[in-house]
């Protein structure tokens, strides 16, 4: 395995771990009480800061500190990965728009913390997905060449 | 369309077995790179190409080859 896979697959489950934390936080406590409850807050900001804090210190610190680990094949696959960081981006806005199109539709507004919740889940998502796509892009030359 | 074809394991082998990692240092890429490389699964820019050749000493055209299909 190369070193810029191990990493991605390390960053990629640590990245997961942090997900889901970030979900159970969301669905044990009551959203409407993130506007008022300082500690959900804090809680949810360590959780979704650390993700990209993963990323940027498995991934991007490879790239920038360890140039011999990453050769011409590993930065290939690198500049590939943002293919699969759009496509999950655009994918999770839809989600979002649909879901909460369906939810609040008659009520015509939506709660604020909605907002919040947006921007937190595309950057996760965006993290998650650039490990997810330097992976496939590794499993695709090994299959494919 | 062609396709480019190399002798990489078999020039590492007249070279006292030269080890994959040992190549791969020499050439300035990684050990995976020379194993994918070796089974065929990727094209090796033009200057990681030179690199290779000039690992064994040979010119470009004994490592690689371009084979019509």
């Amino acid at each position: 395995m190369a070193p810029l896979q191990k990493r991605a697959l390390i960053s990629l489950v640590i990245g997961l771990a942090l997900a889901i934390a970030l979900i159970v936080v969301f669905v044990t406590r009551d959203i409407n009480a993130y506007a008022t409850d300082l500690g959900f807050r804090l809680i949810v900001y360590a959780l979704w800061v650390g993700v990209p804090v993963v990323y940027l210190l498995l991934i991007n610190l490879t790239r920038l500190t360890k140039l011999k680990q990453v050769d011409e094949r590993d930065r290939l696959i690198m500049d590939r990965a943002p293919k699969i960081q759009w496509l999950s981006v655009i994918f999770t806005l839809v989600v979002w728009y649909t879901v909460l199109n369906d939810l609040y539709w008659d009520q015509g507004q939506l709660p604020v913390v909605y907002l919040t919740l947006i921007l937190i889940s595309t950057l996760v998502i965006s993290a998650l997905a650039e490990s997810l796509g330097i992976l496939i892009g590794y499993w695709r030359m090994n299959r494919n060449g | 369309m062609g396709r480019i074809e190399n002798r990489i394991r078999r020039l590492r082998f007249d070279h006292n077995e030269m080890t994959q990692e040992e190549l791969a240092n020499r050439a300035g890429c990684t050990r995976q790179t020379i194993i994918a490389l070796e089974q065929n699964k990727y094209v090796p820019s033009i200057e990681l190409a030179f690199k290779i050749a000039r690992a064994f000493s040979v010119p470009l055209e004994e490592v690689f080859q371009y084979e019509d299909s």
